[in-house]
């Protein structure tokens, strides 16, 4: 029997997701096992009894990078840059987002400076020449580098996003001399500008490039060794999959891979439903993270940060990340009260241990999973798909520790954490809905993770949102949007071009024409048939000498003459759409930005039939629930396995399923659709 | 709905209040037409109650964290009379006499919002604009030797009524200005940021009543002042005192008196108002003294009206702190780092254990323009600069950051200033200038060397802390100077650190050099491992790591010892 496996290693657990040709979906979770993740994969694997000798296609995403840097167990990494630019990586852009602190340290390079070193030599910023690269120093540094037991160095030369060829007279230099060290130039990475930014992009990437061979190397030879005849795709932050050897030279990709695939299955799952603008949320353990997505489309940055906060700048990573805003509210946030009697949700977080008080473990503080158990919205003896019974006097006892503090009683304390929580999770969805131009109540909220159809209803109400989907499989969702990706990779150039000089068609098109025979060239290097590339082109537009560009997409082929006008046009009507206003100044071209997919055989979702046999089938009780804003209540409960396509009930109600739970409030209508996924209405708003 | 007072609710609108000012900062700062605005980021939003006090305020930059309720406050008292503000109505100040607070650039408008018949808050924002009209282009000089040479001056006005743009008050600000495009695009950014102000609060008022609103903001104050009143216990009560000597003119001198739940600022014993533009309005100077109230007592970001209650502030009109009119304004800004960077130096002295050491404390502002060497375009650069913050009684200070006053203010990365304008960046990294020693030291000032590309470049800078140095604490070294050099073709160097209108060619070099921050603690208890450290970083040259720590020596009789 043949089948498509996904797996996606996360904080907690490592998920797996598998179809069979027949369309039948398995699903299994295991612990990661942090240090050997590898390990965690291979006991998925065996706990779902499936064989690794079926697998047809075989992807996977892993935390192993994220982890590597924020627990700061990447390799010992040095950096060479141009004379005169040592300190750029640690002087970063000099801005202070806690603005009252006089004590604000920045974040500490992941390169000491004694390891990052110089070398003469320059390009202009129009790719020129204008003092020969001098290697003469080379050998020394690198003898220095040795001694100090480096294992990987970083190159960003300025000015290399136009011209290259300086970074990569240095990396052969390099592979010459000490060809075991691992090696990454800038523009291997990104051809966009600012010389900070490319430059801690490369210096993370080398950082966490030893780490991420040898677990790839692992896994692989794991997988191999049971037999499994596919070519494995490793998740990327772009949404897309790729190959293991691409995912092995760039691991910095796989950063965001988890939450990635989460917005992609968000948006893969509004395009077959017909629900085309989305707010995708992912309510884990430890975070919540939402992501938008308009016209099916998830939409991409390349100003990704790794542990930016209101309290730091953190560390820019240059690479195509989903667009995403993650807040420190999920199931083991940990509620406490200031010393003005405030109560405050996370971001601290029991984590998997000591986990919730619920769990039994040993944990003394009240989370928001505790406050759900206590407010009857999770069943305590149906905790964690009933795998185990929830310790209700740790959590009483937590609960009623809080609440004295506040001077209130236990459910008063339960319900401030649930109310506070979703006000977190509501702000974040304003900060990539509102913030940016965008209104919520266009859009359908679609909620998954471990608490996502815990919270989903609340936070549509608040947020003006009619239409919430609660997917089928939501417990292992990012694992299934990995099965909908394409091979997937973004060539981005900085590189300006004049709309009204004579030049501008053929600068254009040289641009792409230059991208996507890089990109072929790449694809044919792993047998990838030319056939099944194809190109989406954007290009980053900007009205001469400001700053911010408007992203648009552009025609395929030769850019003729006469187009050149209604780029222009296409630019500015953008422009306005984003910022209210247009003008008559020039217009340039910042930024090539050139997608090559090549198709993978995906999974294709099958409709189920409608399901026969009345809705009350799957009554398992009822219990007094207190949805907090909306009221105390006798909630009927359902039982989500016998729930079935077609079937329709409304709240109060509760949805419990191994995977998740579902709280429907009172007077939202709940369906199950053709997929099995929750469609919910607010006020009557549900089909 | 039950429970008016519940606590949680409560508190969910005061952090909806903060959401809201976030909101109508990205929108501010999502429409503008002005890189000065979206770039560096000179802006800012706020909300205040009913009467003018500040309920919140959005990111951005702390120096103008306390502005905008001084505005609402003029607003309301100059349209007093019944029918003077409606519902829709958008008032616009610059005026620093009348509210406007810093300098005719900085244009604010402010909105009143509605429920029925009553005001319940008021949402503003403050933005510098590109020209405002007067006597030089960008509307800045530091020639100026009154405000009206400094552009036109707009107290308080009504600039939309009943929600309609009042287009006689429109034609005149267009006629006034050399960048109308600019002007209009700008004006209308700050339209919306204020306007989506307005929603958001509706929206909550129409959620959870207007009396749980009320109630909510005014809570929201008293916690405010709860913190500050609880970080005013960590001062000792006492009274103050510092003179400090400036680069030129006379000291400055500050008496702060602090009691258990006061903390009064009295600015009255300095020097008459200046003849040119180096001054700052009362309101100005009671913005600078809160930003130093707050960094000394309580840097959480809560920022309201209650934060500064225990805060007086007194000045001598007629002097720099309070001048009289028509006295100019346009460089208020180099002033308000001077006064915060005294402030906090004078409570500095008695809580050293408590507070970091001087930093290079200079904006630094820097002027640069010309032609572009490949494009033939005229470009300007108008830049504050990174230099080095003091050594701390936790750790070493932080190198490359911009002064207190700023906060989500970026550098212009090197990759792009080499396209916008034409000129070389050949240097960006620290320098090695003597400075900063301690058991913590101050953190590196930076070095920038722009080389020009084209002939006749002009430059015009005014940085202070260029010859009285920052101050360290606890037997730490003074930090270096901020200070630009000219390397002129023929090698030689010129030192500069307030120059207008200087010719640059081609090929000479404008080398920024900005202050090291001073040292913390004596740099005899520095940790030798920590010392070699530095050598081996090259943070210290090993000839200066001899000179102020005596490393070879303490080597040598710790080996011995």
């Amino acid at each position: 029997m043949s089948m498509r496996v996904a797996t996606d290693i996360g904080g907690t657990f490592t998920d797996l997701v598998y179809v069979t040709p027949d369309g039948s979906v398995g699903t299994g979770k295991s612990d990661t096992t942090p240090g050997e993740y590898e390990k965690g994969v291979m006991d998925v694997i065996a706990a779902c009894g499936i064989d690794p000798r079926d697998f047809d296609s075989f992807v996977h995403g892993t935390t192993i990078v994220i982890n590597a840097i924020t627990e700061r167990k990447g390799a010992r990494a040095a950096l060479i840059t141009t004379e005169g630019f040592r300190d750029v990586l640690e002087i970063g852009r000099g801005n202070r987002p806690d603005f009252f602190n006089l004590e604000y340290r920045k974040p500490r390079p992941f390169v000491p400076r004694y390891l990052r070193r110089e070398i003469p030599g320059r390009i202009s910023y129009k790719g020129v020449e204008t003092k020969p690269l001098d290697l003469a120093a080379l050998p020394a540094i690198l003898d220095d580098f040795r001694r100090e037991g480096v294992e990987a160095i970083a190159i960003c030369l300025v000015n290399s996003y136009s011209n290259p060829s300086h970074e990569e007279a240095v990396v052969a230099r390099i592979r010459d001399v000490w060809p075991e060290v691992s090696v990454v130039a800038s523009h291997q990475i990104t051809r966009e500008w600012r010389e900070y930014e490319r430059s801690n992009t490369a210096v993370l990437s080398a950082y966490v490039q030893p780490i991420a061979h040898r677990y790839l190397d692992r896994l692989t030879g794991r997988l191999g060794e049971a037999g499994m005849r596919c070519t494995p795709y490793i998740m990327q932050s772009n949404c897309g999959v790729d190959t293991v050897k691409n995912a092995r030279q760039i691991p910095i990709t796989m950063i965001e891979s988890g939450p990635a695939s989460g917005v992609w299955g968000a948006a893969a799952l509004g395009r077959l439903i017909g629900e085309q603008n989305a707010v995708a949320i992912d309510i884990g353990g430890t975070t919540a993270k939402c992501g938008l997505i308009t016209g099916g489309q998830v939409k991409l940055n390349t100003n990704y940060f790794v542990e930016r906060s209101e309290h730091s700048a953190g560390y820019p990573v240059m690479v195509p990340v989903v667009d995403l805003v993650e807040i420190g509210a999920g199931g083991g946030s940990i509620a406490w009260v200031d010393e003005f009697k405030r109560l405050h949700v996370g971001p601290q977080s029991a984590g998997a241990v000591p986990g919730p008080a619920a769990y039994g473990a040993g944990g003394t503080d009240a989370t928001t999973t505790d406050a759900n158990i206590e407010l009857g919205c999770i069943n305590p003896h149906y905790f964690c798909g009933g795998k185990i019974e929830a310790d209700v006097p740790a959590l009483e006892g937590a609960l009623a520790t809080l609440a004295r503090t506040l001077g209130t009683d236990r459910r008063a304390a339960a319900r401030g954490i649930i109310r506070i929580a979703n006000n977190n999770m509501v702000n974040a969805i304003k900060l990539i809905s509102v913030n940016r131009g965008l209104d919520p109540r266009d859009f359908t909220l679609i909620a998954f993770g471990g608490g996502g159809g815990l919270h989903a209803c609340a936070l549509a109400s608040d947020l003006g949102i009619r239409k919430v989907v609660v997917p089928s499989l939501s417990g292992v969702f990012s694992a299934w949007g990995m099965l909908l990706s394409d091979l997937r990779r973004d060539f981005l150039l900085t590189r300006i071009v004049e709309l009204g000089g004579a030049q501008a068609a053929a600068d254009l098109s040289e641009g792409f024409v230059s991208l996507e025979k890089e990109a072929l060239r790449q694809f044919s290097a792993e047998s990838i048939d030319r056939s099944r590339v194809r190109f989406l082109r954007y290009g980053r537009f900007r009205y001469q000498n400001q700053e911010h560009s408007v992203e648009v997409d552009l025609p395929p082929g030769e850019i003729a003459e006469g187009r050149v006008e209604e780029i222009r046009e296409h630019f500015r009507s953008a422009y306005e759409r984003e910022y209210t206003y247009r003008l008559a100044a020039p217009v340039e071209l910042v930024c090539f930005h050139l997608v090559a997919i090549a198709e993978v055989e995906k999974l294709r979702p099958q409709k189920r039939p409608a399901a026969g046999g009345p809705v009350s089938a799957a009554v398992k009780g009822a219990r007094e629930v207190d949805f907090a804003e909306a009221g105390i209540h006798r909630a009927t409960i359902y039982n989500g396995d016998l729930l079935g396509t077609g079937m329709a009930f409304s709240g109060p109600a509760i949805v419990e399923e191994a995977g998740t739970t579902v709280v429907v409030p009172p007077g939202i209508a709940c369906r199950i659709d053709e997929y099995g996924n929750y469609r919910l209405g607010i006020e009557g708003g549900a089909r | 709905m039950s429970g008016n007072h519940d606590p949680i609710t409560l508190e969910i609108i005061q952090s909806s209040l903060q959401a809201a000012a976030d909101e109508m900062f990205a929108a501010l700062r999502h429409t503008a037409m002005s890189a000065i605005i979206y770039e560096v980021l000179d802006c800012g939003t706020g909300i205040t109650d009913r009467n003018g006090e500040l309920a919140g305020s959005g990111a951005g930059i702390p120096a103008f964290v306390g502005v905008l309720d001084k505005t609402v406050k003029k607003v309301l008292a100059k349209h007093d009379r019944p029918g003077d503000i409606e519902p829709g109505d958008i008032f616009m100040t610059n005026d620093p006499y009348n509210g406007g607070v810093t300098h005719l650039n900085d244009v604010i408008l402010v909105m009143p919002v509605f429920s029925d018949t009553d005001i319940v808050a008021w949402t503003a924002n403050i933005a510098h604009w590109n020209d405002v009209g007067g006597m030089v282009p960008g509307s800045m000089s530091t020639e100026a030797r009154e405000i009206f040479q400094e552009g036109m001056i707009l107290a308080g006005i009504k600039l939309f009524s009943r929600g309609h743009l009042l287009r006689s008050v429109f034609d005149i600000l267009t006629a006034n200005c050399r960048m109308p495009d600019f002007l209009t695009g700008d004006m209308w950014a700050g339209v919306a940021s204020v306007r989506v102000g307005e929603r958001r609060i509706l929206e909550i008022v129409n959620k959870y009543g207007k009396d749980v609103f009320l109630h909510a903001v005014e809570k929201y104050m008293e916690y405010g002042e709860q913190v500050s009143r609880a970080a005013l216990k960590n001062v000792p009560p006492g009274r103050y005192f510092l003179e400090e000597e400036q680069d030129q003119g006379p000291p400055w001198k500050v008496t702060v008196d602090v009691s258990d739940d006061e903390f009064i600022v009295d600015l009255r014993d300095n020097p008459d108002q200046d003849k040119g533009p180096f001054n700052m309005s009362k309101d100005e100077a009671i913005v600078s003294c809160q930003m130093a109230f707050k960094c000394v007592t309580s840097p959480e970001r809560v920022a309201n009206g209650g934060t500064f209650r225990p805060l007086k502030v007194l000045t001598r009109h007629g002097s720099i702190f309070d001048p009289k009119f028509p006295a100019a304004m346009g460089i208020y800004y180099e002033m308000t780092i001077r006064l915060e960077d005294l402030v906090t130096r004078c409570i500095s002295q008695r809580l050293p254990d408590r507070l970091p050491a001087g930093s290079f404390a200079s904006v630094c502002g820097t002027l640069f323009g010309g032609i572009h060497a490949d494009t033939g375009r005229t470009y300007a650069v108008i830049e504050p600069e990174l230099g080095g913050w003091g050594g701390t009684p936790h750790a070493d200070g932080t190198p490359g950051q911009f002064s207190a006053l700023h906060g989500e203010t970026y550098n212009c990365p090197a990759e792009v200033a080499e396209a916008r304008y034409g000129v070389s960046v050949d240097y960006l990294s620290f320098h090695d200038e003597d400075g900063g020693a301690g058991l913590h030291r101050g953190g590196k000032g930076v070095r920038i060397d722009y080389r020009m590309r084209s002939d006749n470049a002009w430059l015009t800078v005014a940085y202070t802390r260029s010859r009285v140095l920052p101050w360290p604490l606890k037997g730490g070294c003074l930090g270096s100077p901020n200070h630009v050099q000219i390397v002129r073709r023929d090698g030689s160097v010129e030192d500069h650190s307030v120059v207008s209108g200087l010719t640059v060619n081609k090929g000479e070099v404008i080398r920024i050099i900005t202050g090291t921050g001073a040292g913390w603690g004596d740099p005899m208890q520095r940790d030798l491992a920590l010392v070699q450290d530095d050598v081996k970083n090259g943070y210290l040259t090993r000839e200066q790591a001899n000179r102020y720590y005596r490393l070879e020596e303490r080597l040598r009789k710790s080996g011995a010892g």
